[in-house]
Parts: structure tokens; sequence; C-alpha cells
């Protein structure tokens, strides 16, 4: 070796060649460490198709970020089993019902507030009244779908569904699996007893609507909607309005009685290492332009009062005060306590 | 020229027995039968009589970029899951039959013991588990739980044939020379094939339908077919699902039909 040059060229070469591959190996590596993820729960079905294929990615770009959203149920019972240091999830996104659950483990946080989230400076009452932990992004109302072409009068109340005339031919859910089934419960105490916890009226109410078709999820209530096997069931307004346009012999009818709200609530876990982030997700998903693209993607009714939708979707939708006024929001902690007395004493008189 | 008729009498058991056998093959394939209308069917929901036939379900599932990552991803696992349980199992088999193990028959019920278990605890219990460890959910922790499930399976086939092994072939071997690594490829392995391959059909299809232990253990974008039709049914139920449903039995026959052409199915019914 010369003493001009201590390090050979061949040594030189080899050595950048080795620093060039570690380089290109360990890049992916670093640049993954530097990316931040925020892992989030969202639903299935169009509104997933939407979220895959728009909302997330932007959401990525916009925040230099990428999103891991999981849609394989059941969330709170994951979130349950992973550690509240490092919860398996960044932001919860499930109906009000699970939310309230989801609270008393101390899963989520109590309240969702302009502070962290500006854009809920922006939301109607609903969406952070004390019915809310968390903060709801869309609601749907619950009512009564029913069947265009069976020569029946389009409900005007929800006693409507008791009419004889339906019996065999109406549906509801199995209501220990499904929130809306817990919810039509809550009403039937509301419109043949002293109000929403009135359960002594409810069941007798429930008794009177035998024979009925039970379900477990609102999808099957739409097809047997679809099928004609069911004239007139319990089902919220976004699982009829998607098939506007269809040429479908279904439409929504909202009860003089009221309308239930079956809130899409978002919430942060405590533990989350990336809580900023997440904060900035529901903002974003509350951002006037993300619940627009939503909204008339699914017919649910945004939660932002300063969104303007399309005038189709406007009509159906619940877009002023007064149509949001029409809400009524179960107490799901009153109800989650006495849930599993609910679930037996139903499933007795229901059962066959 | 008169005919004798060779008549045989009318047999009312046997009669039964045939009857109570068509009424349980209907009983067997009727969800089957109604699974290939509705994916055959276009309309949106299950009705019948069909108002008509289309492929439409199936071009929608094949064109469902979540239903085909979902599909291979399911596919690999079980194949995964089929090599692992099949080298486990066996190798398990052989020690409880031949090892001459204390506690043998503890053993055979510990090994046992997944089948015991509803698998939705077991999912829960491994999800659990993993967190705790710091794992998380990687894919060979799903591929790990499968395969739990699977050994007994194969554990049982194969131990089936091994009880009923008649050992004097393999001292035969050693006495005219053979090594004992060639009288256990040369003779046990084959002999007691039927029963390991048998085993791994099962262990196949077991894993390819998991439903339960994978719920807790999938992460997103990496759901098995099951986890993926399940969600897909909560939302949209068409005839998607029923055309996924065929797909998943039409695989399933094709995997049976293959080991028999490989293997000979015949060699294990008996089982």
């Amino acid at each position: 070796m010369s003493p001009r040059h201590p390090v050979s060229r061949r040594a030189v070469l080899r050595s950048g060649t080795g620093l060039a591959a570690f380089a290109t190996l360990g890049a992916p590596a670093i640049l993954h460490a530097q990316t931040k993820t925020l892992k989030i729960t969202t639903w299935g079905g169009k509104w997933g198709d939407i979220m895959k294929a728009t909302v997330l990615p932007a959401f990525e770009k916009e925040h230099g970020c990428t999103v891991s959203a999981d849609q394989a149920f059941p969330y709170v019972p994951k979130l349950q089993v992973s550690p509240k240091n490092d919860p398996l999830y960044d932001v919860l996104h499930t109906n009000s019902n699970e939310q309230w659950l989801a609270v008393v483990d101390g899963l989520v946080m109590d309240k969702i507030t302009a502070k962290e989230v500006p854009n809920v400076a922006d939301v109607y009452p609903y969406a952070v009244s004390d019915k809310i932990v968390g903060v709801s992004i869309f609601t749907s109302a619950i009512g009564l779908g029913y069947r265009t072409d069976k020569g029946i009068t389009p409900p005007k109340s929800w006693k409507d569904l008791a009419d004889p005339k339906l019996a065999g031919a109406r549906g509801g859910y199995l209501i220990p699996v499904n929130s809306l089934g817990q919810c039509h419960l809550m009403m039937l105490g509301k419109v043949y007893g002293k109000g929403l916890q009135d359960l002594d009226a409810a069941y007798k109410a429930l008794e009177q609507l035998k024979p009925i078709k039970l379900v477990d999820f609102t999808g099957q209530m739409e097809k047997m909607l679809l099928s004609g096997e069911v004239t007139e069931g319990v089902i919220h307004d976004s699982g009829v309005y998607r098939y506007d346009g269809q040429n479908q012999p279904v439409d929504f009818a909202s009860p003089a009685e009221g309308v239930m709200a079956l809130e899409q609530v978002l919430n942060v876990t405590p533990g989350s290492k990336v809580k900023e982030l997440a904060f900035a997700y529901i903002d974003y998903m509350l951002r006037p332009d993300v619940q627009k693209l939503l909204a008339e993607g699914v017919w649910y009714s945004p939660a932002n009062k300063k969104v303007k939708l399309e005038a189709k979707y406007d009509a159906k939708l619940l877009t002023t005060p007064e149509k949001v006024a029409t809400l009524i929001q179960p107490d799901w902690k009153w109800y989650n306590a006495r849930k599993d007395d609910i679930d037996a004493r139903v499933t007795k008189i229901l059962k066959g | 020229m008169s005919v004798v008729l060779n008549r045989r009498p009318f047999d009312p058991g046997k009669a039964a027995y045939l009857g109570l056998n068509l009424l349980l093959l209907v009983f067997l394939l009727a969800p089957i039968a109604i699974i290939f209308v509705f994916a055959l069917n276009p309309t949106p929901y299950i009705s019948f009589p069909p108002v008509g036939i289309t492929l439409h379900w199936f071009d929608k599932f094949f064109e469902t970029g979540d239903f085909m990552r979902s599909l291979w991803l399911s596919l690999w696992i079980a194949a995964c899951v089929l090599v692992l349980s099949i080298v486990i199992g066996g190798a398990c088999a052989l020690a409880l039959a031949r090892g001459d193990l204390p506690g043998r028959t503890f053993l055979t019920a510990f090994f046992m013991s997944p089948l015991m278990l509803p698998a939705i605890l077991t999912g829960l219990a491994l999800f659990q588990g993993y967190l705790l460890a710091g794992i998380g959910r990687p894919i060979w922790g799903l591929i790990m739980a499968h395969t739990l499930i699977a050994v007994p399976y194969v554990l049982r086939t194969t131990l089936a044939v091994l009880y009923n092994f008649d050992r004097r072939i393999e001292e035969a071997a050693s006495v005219l020379g053979a090594s004992p690594s060639r009288v256990f490829f040369e003779v046990t392995l084959p002999l007691i094939q039927p029963g390991v391959f048998a085993g791994g059909v099962f262990a196949f299809i077991v894993s390819f339908d998991q439903f339960p232990v994978s719920l807790f253990l999938v992460v997103p974008k990496g759901e098995t077919l099951p986890v993926v039709l399940f969600n897909y049914m909560k939302f949209d139920l068409d005839g998607a699902i029923a055309a996924a449903s065929m797909v998943s039995i039409l695989l399933a026959l094709a995997v049976v039909l293959t080991l028999e052409r490989l293997i000979g199915l015949k060699a294990y019914v008996k089982l």
C-alpha cells in the first residue's frame, strides 16, 4: 500500500457501496420512524369506500402521517384489552351507546371541546350535549321505513307499527345486539308510557308487536324492506334514502312523536401517543367540505351547522335547527346500566 | 313364454335407512343450494324464486380489492397452517404414540384442548397475550393462532393411524438392515401419510374458514376473508356475499380434490 494513499481506491469504493446500501435499506425504516401513525376505527360499506378513496388519503397528505383504519368489529372489547397507556386506537368511531360503555372504563375522553377541536364551535348542540361523550360528527334519524307499493298508509306515529294488518310483516331488531332496537324499545316507553325510561310500558308495547321479524344489522333490515319481506320496519333514514333514484318502492317516515338520534361519534383515547393528531383528525372530519362529501355519499345529517348540501339532500336530511330539534337523544348511561336485565326481559318476550 | 321377475321384497328398514340418509343429505346441502341461488340471482337481496341469472355478484367479488386481498391472504395463511400443523401435529402424534411418555393421556388431552375451548376466547386470550408481550398483531401471530386450532385435527387423525399400525413391518425393515431414519422415511411415513394428510385437509379448511380467532388478531388491510365478509354483511348484504361463499366452497373442494389426486382420499375415508 502506498504511503500517499493510506486508503486504497478499492476500499473507498467498497465502503461507499456499503454506505449506499445501508442508506437504501435503512431509509424506509428511518422515514417510517419519522412518520406518525394515527390508529382509528371506521365503518365499512359505502362510508368505508369514501374514507379509503378520498378522505383518509387527503388527511394523510395534509398532516404528513399515515392512518391505520380498523374496520373489523368489535372495537370496544379490543380497546378494553389493549394497554391504556398504549391503546390500540387513537380515535374511536362508534355509535353513542358504545362510547358510553367505553367512557365508563376510562377508555375514551369525557368531552371534546372547541379548545382541542376548533370546528366543535360550529356543531349543532346535540353533537356535544350531555347525552354525548366525545363529539358527534353526523347523525341519522331512526324512524319507520315502509313499502310504498303495499297499499298501506304512510306511518305518522310509532303506534302505526302495531297495526294488526302488519302482523308478520313488521320489522325490528334483536334488541340485545342492535342499538336501533334499543332506541325503539325506549321510544315505546315514551309513546305508550311516561317516557323513554318507562320500561314496563315498553315491554307491554313490545309484546303487542308480535309477530315481528327481527334482524341483527340495519343492512339486513334494508334488504328485508327491498325484498318486501317486511312492509314496515324500524330503520334509520340513511338506510332508506341511500336507494334514492334507484326506483325502489321504499320510503322513510319521521313519526310525529319524534325520531331517535343515531349519532356517529368520534372520541380520543386518553393514552394516545399522538393526541394532537387525533384532535386534528376530528377537526378535519368536522370540516364543512369533508362533512358535505360524506353526508352526500351516505345520507348522514352533518353535525356542522355551516355545511351546505345539494338541494335533494338538504330537503331530506336534518340540516336546520328546526329539523334537528325533532331528534331525541337516549340516555345511554342509564340504558347501559340496565342492559343485562333489559336483554333478559326482551329475549323472554320475543323468543320464538 | 313366461318371464320370471326376480324382484326383491320391499324392505321397510332399508327404505327408512335410505330415506333418513337422503334427509340428512338435503339438510347438509340445502344451505349451499340457497347460497348458489342467491349468488346467481340479480336482485340485491335473497328472494325466491329467482328472477333471473347473472354473474354480476361474482364480477363484484373478483373486482373488489378488499375481497381479493383477503382471499389471497386467507389462502396463504391456510397453506402455512397446513404445513405447520402437519409437522407439529404429526410429530406430536408420533411422540404420544411411540414415545412412552409419562402422562401420555394428560398430554393428549392438553394438545386437544384448543378444540374444547370456545374459539372466540382463544382469540381474545391470544390478542391480550400478544399485546402484553408487546408484539402487536403480526401476521405470524395469526398463523400461530390458526395452527393452535388446527393441530388437534392432525393429531387425532394421525393417532388413529398409529394406534392401528402393525409395527412388525418396521421391525422387518430393521432386521433387513434399514437404518432408523430409513425405516421412518420409507416405512413409517408412507403408512401414516393418509392420517397426516387427512388432518392437513381439515387444518386447511379450519384455517381458511376461521372467524372467531381471526376477529381479534387481524390488522387493518390484513383482514382474512371471513372477517371481511362479516364486516361487509353489516353494511351491504348483497349477492357478493353469496358469490364469495361459493368461491370459498369451490376452493375448499379444489383442495380436497387435489389432495385426493396426490395421495388418494380412499386411503383415509375409513379413518
